[in-house]
């Protein structure tokens, strides 16, 4: 730990000399731009797509509403998007095309948990304050001590934890999983996480099938025989964007739904576009949900649902509200950073020194931000129900899991954190329909 | 025993089934023309973009939905129509008699732009139209339900084997195509127009190709790349059959189906890998497939 201590205590020192030089050497406090530039990344194409340009269409919408109110500290901003289906080689160059323009002083970047990994090492190098605005992966902050990027999102330790944890509490006879997640590192450290997770508070469940498709896979036939073959008493899955959709379209007519308790951890995003079947357990990643109890007391909140449904015809999804957090966690440090600086333009170094340690308050509930600039945020979840006065599925016998209570402490292996849970873990917390 | 064999047979055969549609028209334009049709992939996913657009225009005006199985026919029919002459008559055909360096670069561009051209035109999400599926209902075989479609798709690819090869063997444009498969020049000195055989092939291959994109649209989502995804799958079986090898290519497709199936089943790390690793072995034992055939150069 004193060894942890000291290696942020000279980072810290380093990004005060790196604020200083900033300063010092012509980027100083500076005027007001005639623009606020951000580069926004995420995926406009592809499979992905369909989990990607929600989240562009709601920084469209939250961009033109913080301008509309007069802009971050009264400058105007403008976003130029990037499109993360062109890999990662691609979104590193688009990244430092944009960060060589002096004006563009903060990335929203990524979506793709391997473009956040790729990008985290370039924006410390360049100095350039990085929102990642989607990405959960924990290996993001597990190793570099980021003094330049900031995750005012959940992770996929707590997340996923709090998945097994859910499913085990509502279906207790649960002695049979299988695993279906997509063949990158957020499917697996999804798998890993919900496997050390079970071992730990449910020991004797077993792991009979686990499927790692590609990312991108468009028939799923072959997938769903496999696990109908192995009979698991509950199916976990993390795939989303059109991966998702294509699982459960496929899935469903199969009688897969009928078989296992699915568990959708993004299950979320596809409730108003496809027709879930009731008492799948279905999530989010984080809180983002519009229509939690938090959210919908929130003006602001049900502000920006009512304009995002009239813009674009469907309700937003946890993908767009994260945006949306993101850039309000953008527009609050950027303010405070004019503040600090006795109403003088703030440098990219002076951003981020802002985005440190904030509470923030967001439109779903709220992130605070831990030293390692990883943020702690509550996690719901609950069961699909038809029943319900919007037309579409929703969500019953809501949870809302503190985040304190998932999230492993910072400096050490996450997994071997989970590994100390015990099945008496489960009484500590919130009960399923708590939340409603 | 038996129960555990039956689930691998049909999950073989109905992966089987796709990709052979695909790789059959690749290996029969490649057996006529001598190319390798980089491009054939995006006929796919065309195919697969139309007939999706054509089942859900019939559902959204309220006309039978059982006219969604004319429609697939009719949508790769459309396709091979309108892009089939098109193409061969001005890229491929600039390509003949010019190195394979030239050819794969020509058909490469060719995909590229048709990759784009589907993303403007068709947009960016994904699109299911999956009224077959749905109403064909399921059969439940070795205790796994199955989609009738997917037993429906086993048998068109057998109906579509057989219908090539009686039409290769037994009709007169089928023997035309044997014969400027078998000689060019003889072919051309006998007074055949080659010209219109390769027109002919060129186009009968784009069919295969779109037909296998439209009847995976009622059990898939339609997206950008799917095009490529298909391509690279129907290489590896026309490579496993051996280029040209029309029978070859319904064999390579069921050994790739089923190693990709046995991969999923028993060693899920190789999923993505089982059809090349396939691929590779057969290719160090017989360089020229299967079934292919060694050929003389002449100078």
């Amino acid at each position: 730990m004193q060894h942890s201590f000291d290696r942020r205590a000279f980072a810290r020192t380093g990004l005060a000399a790196v604020a200083a030089l900033a300063i010092a050497g012509g980027a100083k406090a500076q005027d007001a731009p005639s623009e606020f530039n951000i580069g926004i990344f995420t995926f406009s194409s592809g499979p992905a797509a369909a989990y990607g340009m929600p989240g562009r269409q709601g920084a469209e919408l939250m961009i033109d509403m913080i301008n509309e109110a007069g802009g971050v500290g009264g400058v105007p901003v403008r976003a130029t998007f990037v499109d993360e289906a062109q890999g990662a080689e691609g979104v590193i160059s688009e990244y430092r095309r944009l960060a060589n323009d002096p004006d563009t002083q903060v990335m929203l970047a990524a979506l793709s948990s391997s473009n956040c990994l790729a990008l985290a090492p370039v924006a410390e190098q360049i100095g350039m304050p990085t929102i990642s605005w989607n990405c959960d992966t924990h290996q993001l902050f597990l190793e570099d001590d980021l003094q330049f990027t900031f995750r005012p999102n959940g992770n996929t330790v707590p997340e996923f934890a709090a998945f097994a944890a859910y499913m085990v509490t509502v279906n207790p006879d649960v002695r049979r999983i299988a695993i279906i997640n997509p063949d990158y590192a957020f499917g697996h450290d999804a798998g890993e996480i919900v496997k050390a997770t079970l071992a730990a508070i449910a020991p004797e469940v077993e792991v009979v099938a686990e499927l790692y498709p590609r990312l991108g896979t468009s028939s799923f036939q072959t997938e769903i025989s496999r696990l109908s073959a192995a009979r698991p008493d509950a199916i976990f899955s993390n795939l989303w964007g059109a991966d998702l959709e294509n699982f459960v379209r496929q899935a469903q007519p199969r009688g897969l739904f009928n078989q296992s308790q699915v568990v959708l951890a993004l299950g979320e995003t596809v409730l108003e576009s496809l027709n879930l079947p009731d008492g799948v357990i279905a999530g989010m990643l984080g809180d983002g949900w519009w229509n939690t109890p938090t959210a919908r007391a929130n003006p602001m909140t049900v502000e920006f649902t009512d304009a995002y449904l009239e813009r674009y015809g469907e309700h937003p999804v946890f993908p767009t509200m994260k945006m949306a957090n993101a850039l309000l966690f953008m527009q609050e440090a950027v303010e405070d950073a004019i503040a600090a600086t006795d109403g003088a333009w703030p440098t990219r170094a002076q951003i981020a020194a802002a985005m440190e340690g904030r509470t923030f308050n967001s439109l779903t509930g709220t992130a605070v931000l831990r030293e390692d600039n990883d943020a702690v945020v509550d996690q719901v979840i609950g069961l699909t129900t038809n029943e319900s006065d919007l037309g579409f599925t929703t969500l019953t016998s809501m949870v809302r899991y503190p985040g304190e209570m998932l999230m492993p402490p910072i400096g050490g292996d996450p997994i071997e954190w989970l590994s100390t849970l015990t099945p008496d873990w489960l009484d500590s917390l919130p009960a399923p329909g708590s939340y409603n | 025993m038996l129960f555990a064999i039956v689930p691998l047979i049909v999950d073989g055969l109905a992966n089987a089934a796709l990709i052979f549609f695909v790789a059959v028209g690749l290996t029969l334009v490649f057996s006529v023309l001598r190319i390798l049709n980089v491009a054939h992939g995006s006929f796919y996913s065309i195919g697969a973009y139309v007939a999706a657009s054509i089942g859900l225009w019939i559902i959204s005006s309220g006309l039978n939905p059982w006219l969604s199985f004319p429609a697939l026919l009719i949508a790769a029919a459309l396709v091979a129509a309108l892009m089939g002459p098109l193409i061969e008559r001005t890229l491929v055909h600039w390509t003949y008699g010019k190195g394979e360096a030239v050819q794969i670069l020509v058909t490469f561009g060719l995909f590229l732009i048709l990759e784009d051209l589907q993303r403007i035109v068709f947009g960016v999400r994904s699109i299911y139209a999956d009224t077959p599926m749905a109403l064909l209902g399921v059969s439940e075989i070795g205790g796994i339900i199955y989609l009738n479609y997917q037993l429906l798709l086993i048998g068109l690819a057998v109906l579509t084997l057989i219908g090539l090869r009686l039409f290769i063997r037994h009709t007169r444009q089928g023997k035309l195509i044997s014969a400027v498969v078998e000689d060019r020049e003889v072919s051309e000195a006998m007074g055949i127009n080659t010209r219109r055989i390769f027109m002919m092939a060129f186009t009968l291959g784009v069919f295969l190709a779109a037909l296998g994109g439209a009847l995976a649209t009622p059990t898939s989502g339609v997206a950008p790349g799917l095009g490529a995804e298909t391509m690279v799958l129907a290489f590896a079986v026309a490579a496993i059959a051996g280029l040209g090898q029309v029978e070859g290519a319904a064999v390579a497709a069921v050994i790739v189906g089923v190693a990709r199936v046995l991969a999923i089943y028993y060693v899920p790390a190789l999923d993505a890998v089982a059809p090349y690793l396939v691929m590779l072995v057969v290719l160090l034992i017989w360089p020229y497939g299967l079934f292919g055939t060694t050929q003389s150069r002449r100078i």
